[in-house]
C-alpha cells in the first residue's frame, strides 16, 4: 500500500516536471527575392467545380502571406527527439473541394491513418507517388465513402489527380510526432518539447530544406527562424 | 593417316582457342561500380508449378536485360528508345494483376503477363517459353525489389459469374461510364480522346495515352488480357504506375459486369456478343432508368456519352 | 553463300608451313578473342524492336523459338507496333553481312596435268572474303511483309537470294499465311541461318545431295526456291504446317526451264513443352516433284549452247522425305537431328536431266533414248545430327555429323558405295558483344569431308579438310 503512494507520488512529480519544463519552439518563415507568380488554373473544363471559386484560384505551389511570410512549409524535428512510436489517434482529413486538395501539404506519423474525402459533384481519383511506400490509385466519385489509408515509411509523397491535372498536393510522412505546417503568413509552433538538443527541419515544396539546431533546457519558447531564397521561375 | 592427324591436332587448336575465348566470355562485364546482381533464392508458386530465381540467370539476360536493364530498374541499352517504357522491377508496382491497388500482385498474374505480352507496347508474347522458364523468371523478377520479401501478396478480388448480356446491362453500363467519369480521360465513345487524355503521365512522369476502346480490330486487346474476365480485372484493380485508378471500392460486383458489357460496345469493330445484343436493339442504348431508386432528373449533361455505334 | 563457300574449294601451296602458319594465326585469334569484353542479328530487326540478338537468336544467325515465331508471324511481334508507321521516319531496314576469314584447304585427289596419275594432293591457305548479303525486310504495313535479298559472290557479282512479299494472318487467323516470291523453303534447320562457314561446312549435305552420275538437279532444299507457299501455325507457334508449290527450275529466274514442270514441299511439326529440358520438336518434310529430262536446241535458243528456255519436257519424278527432331537438355545442351531418304527417276539416275544451272546432262530423245538394261531408281538413306553446346547467349560450341549412305545404285553392278558422303564439322562462335544494333562474331571451323568413289579418276576417294577463321559481321 505504501509503495502504491510512493510512486503514484513520483507520478505526479515527474507528469509535473515534465509539463513544467515542456519547451516551446515557435518562430516565422519567410523568403526572400521576388517568389514565381502562381498561374490561375483554368477549370473550364469542370464546370462543376468552376462554378465553386468565384476568382479563379491559382497554383499552390508557393502560398505567401504579408511581411514575406510563406505558407505550406512543414517544420518538424528532424533529430533529437527518439520517436516512440506511438500513432497520433486523430484522425485527419485530406478533402478535395473545388478541385482543391485542403490542406494542400498534410503532414502525419508514421502509420497514422487519414481519410480522403470528396466533396465535389465530380469523380476525382487520388493518385499518390511514392517512391519508398507503395504505390496505388484510387477512383472516388461523389458520395462515395472516404478513403482510408497509412503509410510505413517516413516520405514526401506528391499527390495528383490524373482526370484534373491541375490538382497537386503532398502527404508528408514523418517519424516524429512534433511537426507543424506554416501558415497565416508562416508561423508555426512545435509545442511540448522536453528538454533535449535538437535539430529542427524546415520543407518546402520547391524551395527544398533548411535546417536549425536547438537546445531546450527547460520551461521555454524557443524563437526560431527560416529564411528561403525564392526561387525565380 | 594424315588426315586423322591433322584433324586430332586442328579439334586441339580449337579447343584451346575455344577455352580460351569462353574464359573471356564472362557473364555482363562490370560497367562502374555497380556490383553483379546477387540472385537471391527467391522461388514463385504457380499451381503445382515452382519457379527458381537462380534458373532464369541466363534467359533474363538474353531475353530481359536489353530493355528492363541486368539490374531490373529498366534501364536496359534499348529503354531510352522504348515508348511505353520498360517495367521498373525494382518498385514492384505492376498493371496486371488481380489484386487491390497497392498490392503486389500473386505469382500468377506476372505468369500470364510474360507469356500475354503487353499490345501497344514493346513487350511481346512470349508464349513460346515453357511453363517452367516463365515460372523461373517470375521468381527471378522479384529478386529486385525488397517488397517481395516483406509484403504477401494481395488477395485476388472475387469475380462473380457473369450474368447474361442485356439491353439493359449494357444500358446500365453507359450509365456507370457516365458517372464514373471515365469519359474525361477515354472519352466518349471511347476513344481515348476524353478532355483530360492529353494531359495524363505516369508514374515515371512520361505521357501516357488512355486505352482507344474503337482501335482495335475483331482481335483487339487490352492491356491485360483480351477476356471479358480482364476487362472487370482492369477497372476494379486499376493500373497501377499509370494514372488508371482502382474502381474495387466504387463498384458493385454485378454493376461491374454491366460495365464490362457497356465497354465491349465501344469496340466497334469487335463481333462480341454484346455488339449482337445492341445491333438486335437497333443500336440505341435505351436511357438507363434506376428501378431501385427514386426518379431523379436524367443527367442533363451533354458530355453524358453517347451509344454505342 | 553458298556460292562463295564453292569458291573456297579452289586452292594451292606447299602443306608443312601451313600448320605453322595455322598455329601461329590461332594464336593470334586468341590474343584478339582473349583481350575483347562481352552477344549479339538481323540488327534491321533488332533496331526496329529494340530486342538484343539473343532474343531471337540461339546464336546468331540460328533462330531460337522465338524468333521462329517472329519470322512465322511475318516479322512481326504482334503488339499492333509492327506496321511501320510506328517507326521512327528515318529508320531503314537493311542490313549488310560479310564475313573477312582466313583458311587452309587442303583437298586430297585435284585432277592436274603435271601429276603422273592424272590427280595430286593441294593445300593451299589465305585471306579471303565472303560475298556481301543485303538483307531488307520488314512489314510494309500490319499483316503485309517483305523480304528482299540480293546476294553478292565475292566479287561483287549480285543475284537475287530472297524476294517475297507475305500474307499475314489472313483472316486474324495465324493459320493462313501466303508467300509469294523466291524464298527458303521451311527448312527447320535452316541452311541460310547456318552457323558454319567453310566450303563442305558451311552447306548441309543433305539439303543438296545427288547421287553421282545423277542428272537431277532440283530437289535441292537448300536452295531457295521460286513458288507459293501456304503456312500457318498455331498462336504459339507450337503446331505449324507449310505447303508450297515450286517452280522445277532450282530458283533460277527467267522462264522455267521445264515447260510445265512443278515440285511441291510439304512440312509440318508439333513442339511439346518438355519442362526443364526446354521446348522440344518433331516434325516430318517432304518434297516431291517432277523435273524435265529434256530440252529443245535451236537457232533462237537464248541459254548456253542454244537450249531454247522453257522447252524442257518429259519430266521425271524424285522425292526427298525425312524426320526433323530439335532436342533440347536444358539451357545450354540442344541437338537437332535430320533424316532423309531420297529417290530419283531411273532416267536421272542414268544421267537424263534438264540443262539448267550450267550442267550439260543428257538429252532425252523420244523414241531413240532407252534406259540400260536393269536401271533402277538411285535411292539412299542420310542423317544429320547437329548437337550446340551454349554457353551463354555470347559463346557457342557446335559440332555436326552428316553421312548419306547409296541403299541403291541405277547402275546395277556399281559399287554400293560410290557416293556416299561422311562430314564433320567443329565450330565455335563468340559474340564479343550484345546489343540490339550489330552483330559481331568470332569465327573458328574445321570442316572434314569425304566421299566416296568420287575422285578425278572415278575409282578412289575424295577428301577435303578445312580450317577457317574469320569475323562474321552485319550492322
Amino acid at each position: 500500500m505504501r509503495t502504491k503512494k510512493t510512486l503514484l507520488a513520483l507520478l505526479i512529480v515527474l507528469v509535473c516536471s515534465s509539463l513544467m519544463f515542456a519547451g516551446t519552439v515557435s518562430g516565422k518563415v519567410t523568403y526572400t527575392g521576388t517568389p514565381v507568380k502562381q498561374k490561375p488554373i483554368d477549370m473550364s473544363k469542370e464546370p462543376s467545380c468552376a462554378k465553386q471559386h468565384a476568382t479563379p484560384i491559382t497554383n499552390e505551389t508557393v502560398v505567401t502571406g504579408p511581411n514575406n511570410g510563406l505558407d505550406n512549409v512543414v517544420v518538424y524535428l528532424s533529430s533529437g527527439a527518439p520517436d516512440d512510436g506511438q500513432v497520433p489517434s486523430q484522425t485527419i482529413t485530406y478533402t478535395q473541394k473545388g478541385c482543391q486538395y485542403i490542406p494542400h501539404v498534410l503532414p502525419m506519423h508514421v502509420n497514422q491513418e487519414f481519410e480522403i474525402l470528396n466533396d465535389d459533384q465530380t469523380s476525382h481519383n487520388i493518385h499518390p507517388l511514392p517512391k519508398v511506400n507503395t504505390e496505388w490509385n484510387k477512383s472516388q466519385p461523389p458520395g462515395t465513402p472516404p478513403i482510408k489509408e497509412k503509410y510505413d515509411k517516413p516520405e514526401f509523397i506528391p499527390v495528383k489527380c490524373n482526370i484534373h491535372p491541375w490538382m497537386h498536393g503532398w502527404f508528408v510522412v514523418l517519424k516524429t510526432s512534433h511537426y507543424d505546417v506554416s501558415k497565416d503568413g508562416g508561423d508555426f509552433k512545435l509545442p511540448n518539447l522536453p528538454p533535449g538538443k535538437y535539430t529542427i527541419t524546415a520543407w518546402h515544396e520547391d524551395y527544398g530544406t533548411q535546417t536549425a539546431d536547438v537546445t531546450i533546457t527547460g520551461n521555454e519558447t524557443k524563437d526560431v527562424n527560416f529564411t528561403f531564397k525564392a526561387k525565380a521561375y | 593417316m594424315t588426315g586423322a592427324i591433322l584433324f586430332t591436332s586442328v579439334i586441339a587448336v580449337l579447343l584451346v582457342a575455344g577455352l580460351a575465348t569462353l574464359a573471356s566470355a564472362q557473364d555482363e562485364p562490370l560497367v562502374g561500380p555497380k556490383p553483379p546482381v546477387a540472385v537471391k533464392p527467391m522461388e514463385s508458386h504457380i499451381g503445382n508449378l515452382t519457379g527458381h530465381a537462380a534458373d532464369a540467370k541466363s534467359d533474363y539476360r538474353r531475353y530481359c536485360a536489353g530493355c528492363h536493364g541486368v539490374y531490373g530498374d529498366g534501364n536496359g541499352e534499348n529503354a531510352v528508345w522504348l515508348d511505353p517504357k520498360p517495367r521498373n522491377f525494382t518498385l514492384a508496382t505492376f498493371k496486371c494483376r488481380s489484386t487491390l491497388t497497392g498490392t503486389l500482385p500473386i505469382d500468377e498474374d506476372l505468369y500470364n503477363s510474360i507469356a500475354r505480352g503487353f499490345t501497344n507496347s514493346n513487350m511481346p508474347p512470349w508464349n513460346t517459353f515453357t511453363k517452367q522458364q516463365r515460372a523461373d523468371l517470375v521468381a527471378y523478377i522479384k529478386i529486385f525489389s525488397p517488397r517481395w520479401e516483406k509484403e504477401k501478396a494481395g488477395e485476388p478480388i472475387k469475380i462473380p459469374p457473369e450474368p447474361p448480356v442485356t439491353i439493359e446491362s449494357i444500358s446500365h453500363g453507359q450509365a456507370l461510364f457516365a458517372k464514373l467519369e471515365c469519359w474525361k480521360c477515354h472519352g466518349t465513345h471511347g476513344e481515348g480522346d476524353g478532355p483530360s487524355a492529353a494531359t495524363l503521365t505516369d508514374s515515371q512522369d512520361q505521357p501516357i495515352r488512355p486505352y482507344n476502346f474503337a482501335g482495335g480490330g475483331n482481335d483487339s486487346r487490352f492491356k491485360c488480357g483480351s477476356t471479358n474476365q480482364d476487362i472487370y480485372k482492369i477497372f476494379m484493380t486499376g493500373v497501377d504506375g499509370t494514372p488508371m485508378p482502382s474502381f474495387a471500392d466504387v463498384i458493385q460486383p454485378n454493376d461491374a459486369w454491366d460495365l464490362v458489357h457497356f465497354l465491349r460496345t465501344l469496340q466497334v469493330h469487335r463481333h462480341g456478343k454484346e455488339n449482337v445484343v445492341l445491333m438486335a436493339a437497333h443500336g440505341v442504348i435505351p436511357p438507363y432508368v434506376d428501378k431501385n431508386a427514386a426518379p431523379t432528373a436524367a443527367p442533363a449533361d451533354n458530355k453524358a456519352p453517347g451509344g454505342g455505334q | 553463300m553458298r556460292m562463295w563457300a564453292q569458291s573456297l574449294l579452289i586452292c594451292r601451296r606447299s602443306p608443312r608451313r601451313h600448320s605453322v602458319m595455322a598455329a601461329a594465326f590461332a594464336f593470334i585469334l586468341l590474343i584478339v578473342v582473349g583481350a575483347s569484353p562481352r552477344a549479339s542479328a538481323l540488327p534491321a530487326f533488332a533496331r526496329k524492336y529494340g530486342l538484343r540478338c539473343s532474343a531471337c537468336h540461339e546464336s546468331w544467325p540460328m533462330l531460337n523459338f522465338f524468333g521462329q515465331k517472329f519470322k512465322d508471324n511475318g516479322y512481326q511481334l504482334m503488339n499492333d507496333r509492327d506496321a511501320p508507321i510506328w517507326q521512327n521516319p528515318g529508320y531503314w531496314p537493311v542490313t549488310f553481312r560479310i564475313t573477312p576469314i582466313w583458311h587452309r584447304v587442303s583437298t586430297n585427289k585435284v585432277a592436274t596435268d603435271q601429276s603422273l596419275s592424272g590427280e595430286q594432293k593441294i593445300t593451299s591457305s589465305g585471306f579471303d572474303l565472303s560475298g556481301l548479303d543485303f538483307h531488307t525486310g520488314g512489314t510494309l504495313e500490319k499483316n503485309f511483309s517483305f523480304y528482299v535479298l540480293p546476294s553478292s559472290d565475292p566479287t561483287a557479282s549480285f543475284h537475287f537470294e530472297t524476294v517475297m512479299a507475305r500474307l499475314d494472318n489472313i483472316g486474324s487467323s495465324p493459320w493462313l499465311n501466303v508467300k509469294f516470291g523466291k524464298f527458303e523453303l521451311d527448312n527447320l534447320l535452316s541452311e541460310k541461318r547456318i552457323l558454319t562457314l567453310t566450303g563442305n561446312g558451311g552447306i548441309y549435305q543433305l539439303y543438296h545431295f545427288i547421287p553421282a552420275n545423277d542428272g537431277n538437279i532440283f530437289g535441292q532444299m537448300g536452295d531457295n526456291q521460286l513458288g507459293v507457299e501456304v503456312m500457318g501455325h498455331s498462336a504459339n507457334d507450337r503446331t505449324r504446317y507449310s505447303v508450297s508449290l515450286l517452280s522445277s527450275n532450282d530458283g533460277q529466274v527467267g522462264l522455267p526451264y521445264g515447260a510445265e514442270s512443278y515440285s511441291t514441299f510439304i512440312t509440318g511439326s508439333q513442339a511439346f513443352d518438355a519442362g526443364k529440358l526446354g521446348v522440344d520438336r518433331l516434325g516430318f518434310y517432304v518434297m516431291a516433284g517432277e523435273a524435265p529430262t529434256s530440252w529443245l536446241t535451236g537457232p533462237s535458243g537464248g541459254g548456253p549452247n542454244g537450249v531454247i528456255p522453257g522447252s524442257g519436257g518429259n519430266n521425271r519424278g524424285y522425292s526427298r522425305e525425312g524426320f526433323v527432331g530439335q532436342f533440347y537438355f536444358g539451357p545450354h545442351i540442344d541437338a537437332t537431328v535430320v533424316t532423309q531418304h531420297g529417290e530419283d527417276s531411273a532416267w536421272f539416275g542414268q544421267g537424263y536431266g534438264d540443262y539448267a544451272d550450267g550442267m550439260a546432262p543428257n538429252n532425252y530423245v523420244p523414241g531413240v533414248s532407252a534406259l540400260p538394261a536393269g536401271s533402277r531408281n538411285p535411292t539412299w538413306n542420310g542423317v544429320l545430327i547437329e548437337p550446340h553446346y551454349v554457353v551463354n547467349p555470347q559463346m557457342i560450341l557446335l559440332g555436326r555429323y552428316e553421312t548419306i549412305r547409296m541403299s541403291q545404285q541405277s547402275t546395277p553392278g556399281t559399287p554400293s558405295n560410290l557416293g556416299n558422303i561422311t562430314s564433320y564439322t567443329v565450330g565455335y562462335r563468340y559474340n564479343p558483344f550484345m546489343t540490339s544494333r550489330a552483330g559481331f562474331a568470332y569465327h573458328g571451323e574445321y570442316n572434314w569431308w569425304h566421299q566416296d568413289g568420287t575422285a578425278p579418276d572415278n575409282t578412289t576417294n575424295l577428301t577435303s579438310s578445312e580450317l577457317l577463321f574469320g569475323i562474321d559481321f552485319d550492322f
